[in-house]
Order: structure tokens, then sequence, then C-alpha cells
């Protein structure tokens, strides 16, 4: 107790330095020299607004706990991304106030950056500014003079190289001094301006920045020619100049802009990135996806050798083992989106391709700002649902949120996949890439459908003064860094293995007790079979009387009506935990032993056997294959999603529609599919 | 009086105020759209929205009712 007490009283507190920067700064590059890759996430309480934090390296020699935050454009909010933020910068709930905030500024963007600096200073913060993009500035034809702004700002200012990392030394010297300064354990006043003083306020600010800029910024080549101690002179200059040369944006990016901004090319352009995404995002993931799975199948089986045939042996094996394999399964596909997310989005391109979509997206109740979320939503909706936290319009945010979950993600891949090659022999492939990009367009077109009929249907129920907005800036044009998307796509992937993986792992358990109990150990009559044969048929007898089974019979009645039957509604039932599960499952259901080579290919027969059990009718035919690609279109069957969706909206009453609405549109289309498929007399 | 909105690509000209009444205007003075400076319209989406304006050596994107409440006269 004593000594408890002792260490509390002599345990120092270790400093916090938060970094703030505008969206597209060079905020994360700073934090990535300081943190090297130890950094974690945390989540800010009651939101998943996600913080990067870290000890500062130890090789640097300063001992603080540092917090990377997401990108503000003022102190005054106005996202529910940008609210904690600002809420969370002011004081974070578990490291307290910053000791110090390192402000990054683009040096090419002076006047626009320099605002956030006042407002931080004006707050009372301990502010030190690293002065970004210098490489942009001198592109432009211009310096800057880091001590002369510090001088008029009143606080230090360090130049930092992006690239190299040149300036870092300087930057941990200013934290060293700001932390032990006695600023730094000042008590923080949140300001507020009323509305009314506010663009008086603001334009005060614009003033006194634009004058610090004039004193501050000179040209490179009489930066050459006289030394930098002459500013009087070169300040002379620019007075001829004018403005007009120093607020050009960046030359390079104008002249890709007319390409890229191009009302044709542009759009062109847009189509061709997009195209490619989706063919990257499928083809160079499939080899490694089968990688994984392959990996997970022979840990599956060896778990199960060495357990023996016995309740455990499966659970682990099946249960648990495959559980885990049905998450990792698609962690190459989304390691890759997130890969190519960050690639558009570090090179510049992202912001574009939102204003593009944002016109007709907006026709129906979306936002420009919605494409990023809707695109992520095609490897996973969770991922996708956390990204539409940049939409401030509450309306949109929610209804990108609706209709995410109808992107084709790629956990329904697989299904489409056994559906296509049940419908087109696996010789003729043309047809089968035709009919999955037919599957893809259809799912798109009718999300947007239903984005209509809700924002149509919100707008009547609700009439929220809630005006909608699309600011967005359009950086300069870079080449991405590559270590730095590469270790946020990893990042950003382990998070949805954190995320996603417990939910998907209790499930597979669950399922796997339904699947496996009571009669776990069928009689079976082995006179004259093959060991192989035997273990078959214990396995399918097991399942046939699982309590999986009496829920797949008590589902019959809904199930007749869309030509299923209860083998095809316990493998629905099983999609809950993960929809690519229905393949395993129906493998399951089937009789199908992985005993052999090709598990889809005996899949596949099975299925052409198959007959609806008490009549001789076909169970898998043309119509009820097409009817279960429609199904698996509309239907939310996916309880991760379910999940975040209630976390991020705060309420049940979007899950709950998303549930009741799009599993019953599922059931409905599948049903005028199916019988009207039949009618017509294909079968 | 001329505003942002009825630019034409590649055109400058000098903000004089941003309408207090447009919902978005705080974002928009916040953003740099201050009175004094100048803009470029540098290209448009389809149907001229959202458009892009050139303005402190950035470029920004915003609808084109967002840019009505810019309210602008001719450079020179």
């Amino acid at each position: 107790m004593y000594s408890d007490q002792t260490e509390t009283l002599t345990k120092k507190r270790i400093p916090l330095i938060t970094l703030v920067g505008q969206p597209n700064s060079g905020k994360t590059t700073i934090f990535n020299f300081l943190s090297g890759k130890n950094f974690k996430t945390v989540n800010y309480p009651g939101s998943t607004v996600e913080y990067y934090v870290s000890r500062i390296l130890s090789k640097h020699a300063v001992d603080a706990n540092i917090l990377d935050s997401p990108g503000i454009i003022s102190l005054v909010p106005s996202s529910p991304d940008e609210r904690l933020s600002v809420k969370a910068l002011h004081s974070h709930p578990e490291y307290g106030a910053p000791d110090l905030v390192i402000v990054t500024v683009d040096s090419s963007q002076l006047s626009r950056h320099l605002l956030l600096v006042r407002q931080l200073q004006d707050s009372g913060f301990n502010v030190v500014v690293a002065l970004t993009m210098i490489d942009i500035l001198h592109r432009k034809g211009f310096d800057i003079s880091e001590t002369k702004l510090s001088q008029l700002l009143g606080c230090k200012v360090v130049r930092i190289n992006g690239k190299t990392g040149e300036g870092i030394d300087n930057l941990l010297g200013a934290v060293k001094e700001g932390i032990t300064s006695e600023q730094a354990g000042r008590r923080l006043i949140e300001t507020r301006t009323p509305n009314s003083k506010r663009k008086e306020k603001l334009l005060e600010s614009y003033r006194e920045i634009e004058s610090i800029e004039n004193e501050v910024l000179f040209t490179l080549k009489s930066a050459k020619d006289d030394s930098r101690s002459s500013l009087a002179s070169i300040n002379e200059q620019l007075i001829v100049l004018g403005n007009n040369v120093r607020n050009r944006p960046d030359e390079n990016t104008l002249r890709l802009d007319k390409i890229l901004l191009h009302k044709f090319w542009g759009l062109a352009v847009f189509a061709l990135i997009m195209s490619v995404t989706f063919t990257l995002i499928f083809w160079l993931a499939a080899p490694l996806m089968d990688l994984v799975n392959d990996g997970f199948s022979i840990a599956s089986e060896f778990a199960f050798q060495a357990l023996g045939d016995t309740w455990y042996g499966n659970l682990v094996s099946n249960g648990i083992i495959s559980g885990v394999g049905s998450v990792m399964v698609f962690l190459p596909q989304i390691l890759i989106l997130f890969l190519i997310l960050g690639l558009l989005e570090d090179s510049g391109y992202l912001a574009r391709g939102a204003m593009l979509v944002d016109k007709p997206l907006s026709a129906i109740g979306l936002n420009g700002k919605s494409f990023v979320p809707m695109l992520s939503g095609f490897a996973c909706a969770i991922p996708a649902i956390m990204a539409t936290r940049t939409i401030s319009n509450k309306r949109e945010r929610f209804l990108t949120i609706f209709i995410v979950p109808l992107m084709s993600c790629s956990a329904r891949l697989p299904v489409y996949a056994l559906l296509t090659a049940f419908l087109f022999p696996p010789e003729d492939t043309l047809m089968g890439g035709i009919a999955m990009t037919a599957i893809y367009l259809f799912s798109i077109a009718s999300s947007l459908v239903i984005a209509s009929i809700a924002n149509r249907l919100s707008k009547s129920i609700s009439n929220l003064n809630d005006p909608s907005s699309f600011i967005l800036e359009l950086p300069a044009y870079r080449k991405p860094k590559l270590s730095v998307v590469g270790a946020n796509s990893f990042n950003n992937a382990m998070q949805y293995v954190r995320k996603a993986g417990p939910v998907i792992l209790y499930l597979s358990v669950i399922l796997w007790v339904l699947t496996y109990f009571p009669n776990h150990t069928p009689q079976i009559d082995g006179a004259g079979r093959s060991e192989e044969e035997i273990v078959e048929l214990t396995n399918s007898e097991r399942i046939a009387t699982s309590y999986a089974s009496y829920m797949g019979k008590f589902l019959e009645p809904v199930l007749e009506p869309i030509g299923m039957d209860w083998r095809v509604g316990v493998s629905l039932v099983a999609t809950l935990a993960a929809r690519e599960v229905f393949v395993s499952s129906l493998a399951l259901m089937f009789k199908v032993t992985e005993a052999g080579d090709d598990i889809q290919n005996s899949l596949l027969d099975a299925m052409r056997n198959a007959k609806i059990e008490g009549t001789g009718m076909k169970l898998f035919t043309t119509a009820t294959s097409i009817g279960l690609i429609v199904f698996f279109v509309f239907a939310l069957q996916c309880i991760s999603t379910i999940a975040i969706v209630r976390k991020e909206t705060g309420s049940w009453t979007i899950p709950a529609l998303q549930l009741i609405a799009f599993t019953g549109l599922a059931y409905f289309l599948t049903y005028i599919t199916v019988n009207g498929l039949r009618f017509i007399g294909v079968n | 009086m001329k505003n942002a909105a009825q630019l034409k690509p590649g055109e400058i000209a000098v903000i004089i105020d941003v309408d207090n009444d447009h919902p978005s205007s705080h974002r928009i003075l916040e953003i740099g759209f201050t009175p004094g400076q100048e803009i470029q319209f540098i290209s448009g989406a389809l149907f001229n929205d959202p458009m892009a304006f050139s303005i402190r050596g950035s470029i920004v994107a915003i609808r084109k009712n967002e840019a009505s409440c810019i309210l602008i006269k001719p450079k020179h």
C-alpha cells in the first residue's frame, strides 16, 4: 500500500504532444518520423474516431507521448469528425490537455494554413509550427524565412523535409524546449466567439496573416543574389510582383487538372481509374486469397489430425480455425483496396474523384464525399461505414451508411462465383465474366435506385434544416510516399481484423455448435463402405439431425415459395456470420467431402443432382440460382454490418430499417425472379 | 452584382464580399475566400457543378450554389 502511494506521487506524468494540421499538410509524415512504426490506435470513448498514439522514438531522446489527430480546417468544427477532433484537442479523455501542439503548415498555402495556427494561439495552446511542402513552394519560385515567421507569430518555427526527414532534429529541439517551458502546464480555456462576431474576427485574423505572409515570403531568385538578411529589399521586389504570382496554385497541378478535371476527358480518366482499381482488387487479390485459404485449410486439417475426431477436435478445426480463416481470407483484398485508396489519396486524385461525382450523387440525396465510402464498400461494408464520418451533413451521411451494405462486398464474391459456375460451364470464362460484371452493375444500379427512394421518403418524414454542402480542397498533385501509404493500409487492415474478427469468430463457434449438436456421433452402418464414405455419411447425418436443421425446417414454409429447401435455409442462416460461409455450409449440407481434389467441382455436381426432398423436382435450376443471386444482392445478412451501423448512427433505427427493408426486398424480388422465370419456362 | 458562379473557365475576379445568409458562408470564409482576394475559376465538373477555384495558392472545389454567395467584381 505504502509503496503504491509513493509510486503515484513520484510518477511523473509523461508530457503529451498533439499533432494538428489541415488535411494534406504532411501531418502523418511527421508523425511517422517521430514515432517510427510503433504506433497504436486509440478510440475516442463513445465514438469510433481513431487516434494514433505513440511514445516518441527513444533515439530522439525526448520522453513524451505523441498523438496524431484527424485533419481539421479550423477550431470551429463543421462535421462530426471535426467536432470530436476539436474536443479531444482541448482535453483528450485519456491523455488530458496537450503540453505542446505541433501544427503542420503547408508553406505553399501559407495564409490558409496560418489561420489554424492563429486560432490555436488565441485559445492558449503552446504551439510549434512545422513548415512542410517547401519543395512545392520552391516550385512556385518562392522561399520562406522561418526566423522572421517565428518572430511575427511568437512561437518556434521549423522547416521539415518530408522526403528526407531533414529538420526533424530541429523540431525535436523545439519540442524539448517547449514541453519544459512554463507555457506547457497552462490550463486551456475554450474560447467561443459569438456568431455575430465570427466573420469580423475571421477577417481580422486573415488581415493579420496576410501582412505576416508579405514579410516572410521572398522570391528564390533574390535569395540567391542577396543574403537572407536583407529582407527589406526583397520585400520591395515582392510588392512589385504582387499577390498574383504568389497566390497561383502549383503550375504542374494546374496543367494536370486541365485534363483530369476536363468535362469529358476528366470523366474518361475517372472511369479508367475505377476499372483499373476493380480489376486489381479482384485479380491481384485472388492468388493471395487462395494462399490464405490453403493455409487455413492445412491448419484446420492439422488440428483435426492432432486432436482426433472428438468434439473439441471439431471445435478447434471447424469452429475456430475455419472461423478465423473466413475473416482472414478477405484480408488481401481489403489490404489492396486500402493501398489503392491510399495511393489515390496521397497523389491528390481522390478529392477530384469526389468532385466529379458530387453532382450525380447529390441528385439522389448523397454527396461527393459519399464516393470513397461507397468505393470501400466493394471490399467490406465495415471500413466503408466508418469512412462516412467525413460527410458533414447528417442526412447525407446516414443515407450513405444506409446504402453501403448494398455495395457488392467481397464476401459475396465466392457465392456469385459458385452460382455463375453453376449457370455456365467453367470452360466458358467469357460468359462467366459477363455474368459477374452484370451482377456488379445490377447491384450498383439498384443501390442508386434505393438511395433515391430512401431520399424521397426521408425528406417526406423529416424536415431537417441541415443544409447540404460540398467544400473540398483539391491538393497539389505529388508522388505518393509508398512507405507511408503502405504503413497506413496495413494499419487500417489490422483495424478491420480487430473489429470484425471477434464477431465472426463467436458466430462461427455458435454456428458450429448448431450444426454439430445434439446428435454429434450418429450411428452409421459401416458395412461394405470405405472409411471416406463413412466420414461423409457421418457428417451429413449429424447435420441433418442438428439444431441447425431444426431451424432450417422451421424456415421451410418461407423458403418453399422461392424454390429453396431447408438445406439452403440452414446455409442462409449460416451467412449471418459472414456471407461467404454460404459456400462451405452448402458443401456440408450436400455431403461434399474435401477428400479428393476440387471441392468446387464436387459441390457443383452435388448441386446438379440435388432434388427438393419429397418431390422429384430439381433444387438448383437456372431459375433458383438466379433467384439466389438476387437474394444475395439485396439481403442484409451480415451481423458485423448491423453492429457497426448501430455504433456509427447511435441508434437501432437505421440498422433495423436496413434489415427489414433489404431482406424483405431480397425475398420479394427473389420470389418474383424464381416464379417469373418458371412462368416463362426457364427452369 | 456578379457572383463567382457566373465566372467562365479561366476567368479571374476579385472577391468583394461573402453573403452572410448562405449556410456555408462561414466555412467558405474560413477556407480563404475573403474580400479582396483574387480567385480564378479553374474548371467545373459536369454542368459546372461543383466548381474548382484557385484561392490563396490552393485549389478548392465548392458547389455552384455555394459559389453564388461569393460576390465578385471583374479584375481591373
